[in-house]
C-alpha cells in the first residue's frame, strides 16, 4: 500500500520516520520506544508501514504469536487470547494472506462473545427478572475471553469480519456482524455518541467519549440506512475534535471521518512519544493507510 | 516497613487535618508520614494516584496538589527514586487524562516520572485470585514501596473506594481491557482484597480526603469536604478509619470484611489513632440507596 515515501518533514513522513527508527529487533514495537513489543502498537505500525520491509518483519513476529485456537496473544510474555486477534486478521487481509492462519483467526472471532450474552442472562432479561442497561441478547466482543463485551473490541472485530466476508463468508459470520452492528446501535449514548460499553450505569446516562464515538463510526461504515441518524454523531465528533486533548481520540475521529467521506480538520503537530498513537496518527493522515480499516459494502459482495 | 499485624496487635493510622490544597500541604503530609514511622530512604517509590476518569464538574481524581506534594515529600525523605504510575480504568489515552487533571502541567517533568500502568511491560504472578497466572506491570512489581494516593469517595459497586480499591489501577488494560473487567468477574470485593494481599505488604496508604466525593461515586458523585489526609501502612486500617470519617460502618463493607484480620485490622479498638481524633471529624457522606445499609450509628 505504500506509495512514494513521504517527506520526513510532513505530518505523515515524520510519523513514519519515528516508526521506522523505533522498531524493535524482534520486528515489533512497544507502546513506547525501548520497551518490549506488544501486539497493539505493532499492528498499527504494521498497517501504517504496509508494503515496507518493516511491516514484513512486524508480521513475521505477529504470526509467531498466533495461538493454537486461532486467536492471538498480546505479547510474547502474555499467554492470554486477545481482542488484538481482530487487528491481526485485518493485517493478514491487507497483505492478501487468506490462508489457514487467517481462517483460524476469523473462526475464533466468530465464536467469541461477551459472557453477558449467556443463556441465563438473556432469559432473565426476557422475563424481566433483572433490569439491563442494554440488550444482552445482542452478542458483542470482549477484550479477552471470559469478560463482558465492550465497544472497542467489538469495533475491531466488526471491521475484521466485514473485511473477511469478502472471501470467508458464512451465515454465522453474517449473523455476528449484523448482531454486532445492532449491539453498537443499542448501546449508543443519549448524546448521540458512544461511551465505552453502556449508555447508562445504574439508570444514570453516561456521556460519550470521542475515541469510542469515532471507533463506533468506523464499525458502522456502509450502514447507509443509519446515515441520517449518524449525522448527529458526526456533529458531536466535530465538536469533540475541537475539545479533546487526546491525540489518540483525534486520530480515530479523523480516521472515522475519512472512512465516511466526511472532510476532517487536518491534524498537525509533532509525533508523540507514544508509539501506538504515532501509528494511529500515521494511519489518519490524508495519504495514510486509513483505508486498511475500510469495510463499506463488504457484506454486499 | 511495618506490616500485617499479628493477632492482638494494633495498626497505626494517622489523620491530619488539611482544610485546603494549600502550601501547608507538604507540612501536613510530612508530619503524617513521620508519625507513621515510614522509612523510604534509598527505596524506589511508586505513587499511585486515582485518575480513573475526568469530569470538570466534580472531583474524581486525587488532587494534583496532593500528587505533586507527595512527589516532593518522598524525595525529601531520601527515596532513591519516586515515580508516578496509574492505569486509568475507562479511558485509553492516559496522558490526555493526565492533562485534563492538570498533572502534566503542574507536576514538574511529569512525563519523565510517569508510568502508564495500562501499557507498561508486564510479568506473570502465580496464584492471584485463584488464576494460574495474572499479569502486573513491571514498575509495580519492582517498586520497593507503593503509595496508594487514593481519593476518599463513595463507590456505586463497592460502597467506598479508598486506598485498597485504588489498586484496580495497577492492573494492565493492555491485557484486561478498559475497564478491567476481569476484576469484576473475580468479584469486586474479592479483587480488592486480593490486590491488597498481593501488594499490601509493600504499600503505604495516603488518602486525599480534603475534598472527597459522595453519592453516586466514583465518577458521577458530588464534592464533599472532609478536610483530612489519612495515612498508614495497614491499608485496611486506613480504609476503616476513612469509613468512620465518612459515616460508614467499615464492618458492613464487604471488601473490608474480607480483609479483616487476614490483611489488616478494621476494629476501632485495634487501630492506634495518631494525629487528629476522628470523633470530631465525622462528616456523613451521602450514600446511594443500594448502600444505605452501610451508614454507621
Amino acid at each position: 500500500m505504500a506509495g512514494l515515501i513521504p517527506d520526513s518533514k510532513s505530518y505523515l513522513g515524520a510519523r513514519l520516520a519515528v516508526l521506522r527508527s523505533t522498531q524493535n529487533s524482534d520486528g515489533g514495537w512497544g507502546y513506547f520506544a525501548g520497551k518490549s513489543s506488544w501486539l497493539e502498537p505493532t499492528a498499527y505500525a504494521a498497517l501504517a508501514l504496509a508494503g515496507e520491509p518493516a511491516a514484513d518483519r512486524a508480521w513475521k513476529l505477529l504470526s509467531s504469536w498466533q495461538l493454537p485456537d486461532g486467536s492471538w496473544k498480546p505479547s510474547a510474555e502474555v499467554q492470554v487470547s486477545s481482542w488484538g486477534t481482530s487487528l491481526c486478521a485485518t493485517i493478514a487481509m491487507v497483505r492478501n494472506e487468506w490462508g489457514q492462519p487467517l481462517e483460524n483467526g476469523v473462526k475464533w472471532l466468530v465464536g467469541s462473545r461477551g459472557v453477558e450474552s449467556n443463556w441465563l442472562n438473556v432469559t432473565a432479561a426476557r422475563l424481566r427478572l433483572v433490569k439491563q442497561e442494554r440488550d444482552v441478547s445482542l452478542k458483542c466482543w470482549p477484550w479477552k475471553p471470559g469478560n463482558s463485551g465492550w465497544v472497542e473490541p467489538t469495533v475491531h472485530a466488526l471491521v475484521a469480519l466485514k473485511q473477511a466476508s469478502a472471501k470467508l463468508s458464512s451465515s454465522e459470520l453474517r449473523s455476528r456482524v449484523q448482531m454486532g452492528e445492532a449491539q453498537l446501535v443499542d448501546v449508543r449514548s443519549r448524546d448521540g455518541g458512544w461511551n465505552y460499553g453502556s449508555p447508562a450505569a445504574l439508570g444514570v446516562d453516561l456521556p460519550s467519549y470521542p475515541e469510542t464515538t469515532a471507533l463506533a463510526l468506523v464499525a458502522l461504515q456502509g450502514r447507509n440506512d443509519l446515515s441520517n441518524d449518524l449525522g448527529k454523531a458526526f456533529d458531536l465528533a466535530r465538536r469533540q475534535m475541537g475539545e479533546t486533548p487526546s491525540p489518540m481520540a483525534r486520530a480515530w475521529l479523523t480516521i472515522a471521518m475519512r472512512l465516511h467521506g466526511v472532510k476532517p480538520e487536518e491534524l498537525s503537530g509533532d509525533p508523540q512519544s507514544d508509539l501506538m498513537i504515532t501509528g494511529l496518527e500515521a494511519l489518519a493522515a490524508p495519504e495514510g493507510n486509513y483505508r486498511c480499516m475500510q469495510t463499506a459494502g463488504a457484506l454486499r459482495e | 516497613m511495618s506490616k500485617l499485624p499479628l493477632a492482638g496487635q494494633t495498626s497505626a493510622v494517622v489523620v491530619v487535618k488539611a482544610a485546603s490544597y494549600s502550601k501547608d500541604l507538604a507540612d501536613a503530609m510530612l508530619r503524617g508520614i513521620l508519625e507513621c514511622e515510614l522509612d523510604v530512604a534509598g527505596k524506589t517509590v511508586l505513587l499511585k494516584p486515582n485518575f480513573v476518569e475526568f469530569d470538570p464538574n466534580t472531583c474524581i481524581n486525587t488532587d494534583v496538589a496532593v500528587v505533586a506534594t507527595a512527589l516532593e515529600v518522598f524525595r525529601s525523605l531520601g527515596a532513591a527514586e519516586v515515580k508516578i504510575g496509574e492505569g486509568p480504568g475507562h479511558r485509553r489515552d492516559t496522558l490526555a487524562i493526565a492533562e485534563l487533571t492538570r498533572y502534566r502541567s503542574e507536576i514538574p517533568s511529569f512525563d519523565e516520572v510517569f508510568v502508564d500502568l495500562n501499557r507498561d511491560d508486564v510479568s506473570g504472578v502465580k496464584g492471584f485470585a485463584g488464576r494460574d497466572e495474572f499479569y502486573f506491570p513491571n514498575s509495580v512489581l519492582s517498586a520497593d514501596i507503593i503509595v496508594s494516593l487514593a481519593k476518599m469517595k463513595t463507590h456505586h459497586w463497592a460502597g467506598a473506594t479508598l486506598s485498597m480499591k485504588n489498586f484496580f489501577g495497577l492492573v494492565p488494560g493492555s491485557i484486561y481491557g478498559w475497564p478491567k473487567n476481569e476484576l469484576h468477574y473475580i468479584g469486586i470485593d474479592t479483587a480488592i482484597a486480593e490486590l491488597t494481599r498481593e501488594f499490601g505488604p509493600k504499600s503505604f496508604a495516603l488518602v486525599d480526603g480534603i475534598v472527597g466525593m459522595e453519592g453516586n461515586g466514583p465518577i458521577q458523585g458530588t464534592r464533599k469536604q472532609a478536610g483530612v489526609l489519612v495515612m498508614g501502612s495497614d491499608l485496611a486500617a486506613v480504609d476503616a478509619t476513612c469509613c468512620r470519617i465518612m459515616g460508614i460502618d467499615p464492618a458492613r463493607l464487604a471488601y473490608l470484611q474480607k480483609a479483616a484480620d487476614q490483611l489488616g485490622v478494621i476494629e476501632e479498638s485495634r487501630i492506634e489513632q495518631r494525629g487528629e481524633a476522628i470523633a470530631g471529624l465525622r462528616t456523613n457522606f451521602e450514600l446511594i440507596k443500594e448502600f444505605s445499609h452501610l451508614r454507621s450509628a
